[in-house]
């Protein structure tokens, strides 16, 4: 046999053995491997999108969460001031009032105050005029007559009163 | 110590390797190209012309094939979606075909192609590495095995063609059109010779790298022979396991090469559109 002529038996061979090979492998080997490679070409594009779509949800719930929470926030600024106002206002309120019923407080203290006095004043006159009396029935006896003492006092105690 | 023994081993090696090559010589051993020349190994009947005996590389194409039929289907046969080991390994070369030359040269046609495109390379790449296994052949380095793929590949690239443009479209759709009608006769001729001459290099391509690396390899170990020295005997070895890794390479690159150009051809045929 010569290096470059063709052996039509060895051809004949390799037509049978390739075409068997063929047949077999395509129905064992290729089909199943090119079935199982399809399939997870598939579930890895499935995956894929499935990854994504759960990505865009969970970007989508952070910023909803922090749309929420800035809101939360603000409405919680608000109350607070809102909150303060109403304190500041409460605060005026009160001590306008305590100051009002302090002032009512005094006034009728005050009043009081004059009304005793004044009682206090009639008593120590009551007593100064009675002491005396008194006093003088022990100096002069009773060269006077009642009327005449009640008489004579109330004279000198309206000097008094109008030196007073 | 250890500088020693590997010495005493090597040069025992190559005393074997000379009385061997004393023994052999002048019985044909000092040829080289006896040894990468078909020998028939049984005797068959001739039938309709044809010398049925099987021979040296008709075995080992057989011994390639029974050894796709064992791993092939034993690995890919169960559907595992995560795949492990030698199934991994085989697995990556079937994706790296299915993607690199099946989708990228005949896209969504592929699909029909994938089968026998695999089939092919896997085919011709083991066939090329059983050379490379002492006492083994490569049935891709005899003229008969390439030309018979070729014949095949020829064979699909036509009847793909003429099955989506017709016997009549596929054979007159060959010549480009809007040349001059005087014209149209020599173009039909040149295009026909121009399909015949790229299946022709395909065949030879294959052919002429595998016999060339044994040739390689064979010419380095009979250096030994021609110069019947142990000094000598640790280059040529050197050297010829060089070659065998450079050829572990080419049996996987020629593969390649043939299963994309077969791919580039039946893509060729399927659109005619130059």
């Amino acid at each position: 046999m010569e290096l470059l002529t063709p052996n039509t038996g060895l051809m004949f061979w390799t037509v049978v053995t390739f075409l068997v090979l063929l047949l077999v492998l395509r129905k064992t080997a290729w089909g199943p491997l090119l079935q199982v490679l399809d399939e997870r070409e598939q579930r890895i594009r499935e995956s894929l999108e499935k990854a994504e779509i759960a990505q865009k949800q969970a970007d989508e719930a952070i910023s909803k969460q922090e749309e929420l929470l800035a809101r939360a926030r603000e409405e919680a600024q608000e109350i607070i001031a809102r909150s303060k106002n109403m304190a500041e206002a409460l605060k005026g309120d009160i001590v306008s009032k305590a100051r009002a019923e302090a002032d009512n407080l005094l006034d009728r203290a005050k009043r009081e105050i004059a009304l005793e006095r004044e009682k206090a004043v009639d008593e120590l006159r009551r007593l100064a005029v009675d002491l005396s009396i008194t006093a003088t029935k022990k100096v002069i006896g009773k060269a006077l007559t009642e009327k005449d003492h009640e008489k004579i006092v109330s004279e000198s105690l309206q000097e008094m009163g109008d030196l007073n | 110590m250890l500088f020693g023994s590997a010495l005493n081993s090597i040069t025992t090696i190559a005393r074997l390797v000379v009385e061997e090559g004393e023994k052999g010589h002048g019985e044909g051993a000092g040829n080289v190209l006896e040894h990468v020349i078909d020998h028939t190994v049984i005797h068959l009947p001739t039938v309709l012309g044809v010398d049925l005996s099987i021979t040296y590389h008709t075995i080992f194409m057989w011994v390639a094939t029974a050894i796709l039929l064992l791993v092939l289907p034993a690995v890919f046969g169960k559907r595992r979606m995560i795949p492990s080991g030698l199934g991994n390994a085989l697995e990556a070369i079937v994706v790296f075909l299915r993607e690199d030359i099946i989708d990228n040269y005949l896209g969504k046609d592929g699909k029909r192609y994938e089968p026998y495109i695999l089939t092919v390379f896997f085919f011709i790449v083991t066939n090329n590495l059983l050379g490379l296994v002492p006492g083994g052949a490569s049935a891709t380095s005899d003229i008969s095995v390439t030309a018979t793929l070729t014949l095949i590949t020829l064979g699909t690239v036509t009847f793909s063609g003429m099955k989506k443009y017709g016997v009549i479209g596929f054979w007159t759709g060959m010549v480009p059109s809007g040349i001059p009608v005087v014209l149209i006769p020599l173009m039909f001729v040149i295009e026909v010779l121009g399909l015949l001459a790229k299946h022709f290099a395909l065949a030879m391509r294959l052919f002429a790298n595998m016999t060339a690396g044994h040739l390689t390899i064979l010419s380095l170990i009979g250096l030994i022979f021609i110069f019947k020295s142990y000094i000598i005997a640790p280059f040529p070895i050197i050297g010829a396991t060089a070659v065998g890794v450079l050829e572990i390479f080419v049996a996987f690159l020629q593969a390649y090469i043939f299963t994309l150009l077969t791919s580039v051809y039946i893509s060729m045929a399927l659109h005619q559109d130059h």
